[in-house]
């Protein structure tokens, strides 16, 4: 086992695993950086000039996506809040109650959407030893982080529980489809986050001690097998969104 | 040296699992092996020395815990965490990475390990334990199996001088419980102190230098393996304890041969994203047979059960019931699937709304009935959660009756139970087979088989390799097929 490997990170920001197998291949950033940009995101969606900037706004975070290789979860998110637009801009067409209703309802979804997808993206791509590392070297205190590393870790595996959990409801014929929450709303619910806290309660504790039997409360510098620190990368992104943010900002004429 | 002196606890708000005045002295490089029913405190003891007690699972303690003649009270965890390496029974949720380098690192990291030194002990952990096949992977394919093993890998990799074990072949096919023996005789060989909770004790034989008995609390016997190879199969099972040698253990009665098939399954292809996962399976059940359904951890056996009761819809298949094609939608009115972690299909706040929850005109005669054949009017108040795996799987099982199913899948429904409840199982099962339905086992459990089943599926490799009935003829071709060496190695 003597033989050398390649290092685990070729160039500057692009992250390839180790023995040639590919874990996550894609663009890498800090994870200080990706909560850097997911702050820029959403001063630039609260205060965004117009819906078009907004588009654009979800656009540059669907190319962000795709360079993380989170290609299907972007593109998805992108088609989705163009559909949000154009039901948007019909119901600008609207009068009356209907309107105020509408419009009222979509601008609360409008300033959520983009921070919600760029989240998605940013928690799917980061690594809870990574997040743990970077949050380690800018010394933010372990009551934060560590509950912070443990959801991180605990999020996925909400959406395996929630295959069992729709199983389970199917064979009591309960469909878990959006008609039947329409239909009765209460026993869906129930259903739903009845065993999920269940689950969750359990899966919390679960990686909690499997956290602490292996010393995450140890007060040393954390060390990484994955070279955590900033890159050429990371300055492009952050520099991506911010000149985003001051264009909204001080050019709004041109939207 | 680890000493517990006087020990003295109960969890707060939980009867259960509390430990009486136990006092026991573990020396260095001893394997411990722990055993006992559901609820006699082995957990208990497993997390006293980890420090989890009172470090994170809180209750009344008197008693002192010394490791190297240091209290472990005055430890912060993560101290102890340098000196003790825990392995715990749910692969899922034990690793905090999504892949496998980083969560056999993990521990490293936090110790601080500079980076070289670690990627030599990362190397040296792959070598040592065979997993180099492992390495660089995404944790979230891996099987139960696999995962375990990154889980000891990452125990192992941060060099412990004691290593605890909680229940960790639960979830763990044949093959996976040799390759856990063989790290445990590794480290064993390397002088390591090993301390061990389990209910599966025959795969530990060879390895535990004494084996504590517990029983409500209490230290009620320690035996050294020759001792305990000598206690009879009665007094065994009376002690609540699981088979020690899986050679001596055969076929329950004959089952009576089914007249008529009323499943027929033909041609079924299943995929799962894309993936051929199965395929060639031909079969035909009659009323009240109970197969059980074997094969390696990810060979297929859970998107099978699956389609079975309608819920995997990606399937090329034909599906017949007394003469009848069945849809999906067919299949999930006649199905249901007992599931490996039962909270999944628990409901309601009590074992009473459970059983009639989502049914739709439920006859109120029949939960009442239903309840009372499977002893649960006891409970009928109680919250579900409350309940022990066992029964949560009555209260399960208790839904399928009132809902008319009549074809049922438990799927490893014998995982983390001791043998009393194994027992029940066995019966509640026999029970059902009694009543005319069938039933498909998915499990890992030798003992189980030679319980309950009338029939072995065994699926390997994406195809099904071979179905018999079980009696004491074909005893030894299911031994191979969990790969039970014959003749157990006597010392």
């Amino acid at each position: 086992m003597g033989k050398k490997r390649s290092g685990l990170r070729m160039s500057a920001g692009w992250n390839y695993s180790m023995n040639g197998r590919n874990v996550r291949a894609g663009l890498w950033i800090d994870p200080r950086t990706k909560i850097a940009i997911l702050l820029l995101c959403v001063l630039s969606a609260i205060m965004a000039p117009s819906m078009r900037y907004e588009m654009l706004l979800v656009l540059l975070i669907a190319c962000f996506g795709i360079a993380c290789r989170e290609v299907r979860y972007s593109m998805i998110g992108a088609l989705v809040y163009a559909a949000v637009y154009f039901i948007t801009t019909a119901a600008l067409k609207t009068h009356g109650s209907v309107q105020v209703m509408l419009v009222a309802f979509l601008g609360l979804v409008h300033k959520v959407y983009p921070c919600g997808i760029l989240s998605g993206i940013i928690i799917s791509t980061t690594k809870a030893g990574e997040f743990l590392s970077a949050m380690n070297r800018s010394h933010v205190s372990r009551k934060i982080v560590i509950p912070v590393a443990v959801m991180l870790r605990y999020l996925p595996t909400v959406r395996e529980d929630w295959h069992f959990i729709k199983d389970a409801m199917k064979m009591r014929d309960i469909s878990p489809s959006l008609k039947s929450f329409l239909m009765h709303p209460g026993m869906t619910i129930e259903c739903i986050y009845v065993p999920l806290m269940m689950a969750a309660s359990k899966t919390a504790d679960e990686l909690t001690v499997a956290s602490v039997t292996r010393g995450i409360e140890n007060p040393k510098t954390r060390t990484s097998i994955v070279r955590i620190g900033f890159g050429v990368w990371d300055v492009v992104v952050t520099v991506c969104f911010l000149a985003l943010f001051l264009v909204g900002q001080f050019c709004k004429g041109v939207f | 040296m680890i000493e517990l002196k006087q020990i003295t606890f109960s969890y707060s708000g939980q009867e259960k699992g509390g430990l009486q005045d136990v006092n026991l002295t573990i020396q260095d490089g001893e394997c411990i092996l722990l055993c006992g029913r559901s609820g006699c405190g082995k957990t208990t003891i497993t997390r006293l020395v980890n420090g989890l007690i009172p470090g994170f699972y809180a209750g009344d303690l008197s008693g002192k815990v010394l490791i190297n003649g240091q209290d472990i009270a005055d430890l912060p965890m993560y101290e102890i965490a340098e000196h003790i390496g825990s392995v715990f029974q749910n692969p899922r949720t034990q690793f905090f990475n999504v892949d496998s380098d980083s969560e056999i690192a993990f521990g490293l990291e936090n110790e601080a390990c500079p980076p070289e030194e670690m990627k030599k002990r990362i190397d040296i952990t792959a070598k040592d334990l065979d997993i180099g096949h492992l390495r660089g992977r995404s944790l979230h394919e891996l099987s139960g199996g696999e995962k375990q093993k990154i889980a000891f890998a990452s125990v192992y990799a941060m060099n412990p001088d004691i290593y605890l074990l909680d229940e960790p072949s639960s979830n763990l096919d044949m093959n996976a419980i040799q390759d856990l023996k063989r790290h445990l005789a590794l480290v064993k060989k390397q002088g390591k102190t090993i301390l061990i909770a389990e209910h599966r004790l025959y795969y530990l034989m060879d390895i535990a230098d004494r084996i504590v008995h517990m029983e409500q609390g209490r230290i009620a016997g320690i035996f050294t393996p020759e001792q305990f190879r000598e206690i009879s199969e009665a007094k065994r099972e009376e002690m609540g304890l699981r088979a020690i040698d899986l050679n001596a253990v055969h076929p329950k009665a004959a089952f009576q041969v089914p007249s008529a098939s009323m499943l027929e399954l033909t041609g079924v292809s299943l995929h799962y994203q894309k993936h051929h996962v199965l395929g060639g399976i031909r079969l035909k059940a009659g009323a009240g047979e109970v197969i059980g359904i074997i094969g390696h951890n990810g060979a297929g056996k859970t998107t099978f059960s699956r389609a079975l009761c309608g819920l995997h819809k990606k399937s090329e298949a034909q599906f017949i019931w007394n003469g009848h094609p069945q849809s999906c939608k067919d299949r999930l009115k006649r199905s249901y699937m007992v599931m490996q972690d039962v909270n999944y299909e628990l409901f309601a706040e009590s074992v009473r709304a459970e059983c009639s929850f989502g049914i739709r005109k439920v006859e109120p005669g029949l939960v009442d009935s239903t309840m009372e054949k499977l002893g649960l009017i006891p409970y009928q108040d109680k919250h579900p959660n409350t309940l022990s795996g066992g029964q949560k799987q009555r209260v399960a099982v208790a839904v399928s009756m009132i809902c008319g199913k009549e074809l049922l899948v438990f799927d490893e429904p014998t995982s983390g139970l001791d043998f009393d409840s194994m027992v029940q199982v066995a019966e509640l099962i026999r029970e059902l087979s009694a009543a005319g339905k069938i039933i498909f086992i998915v499990t890992h459990d030798y003992e189980f088989i030679c319980r309950t089943c009338s029939r072995v599926f065994h699926v390997d490799q994406g195809e099904l390799c071979d179905d018999f009935p079980v009696s004491g003829v074909t005893e030894n071709r299911i031994r191979k097929l969990f790969s039970i060496q014959q003749s157990a190695k006597e010392d």
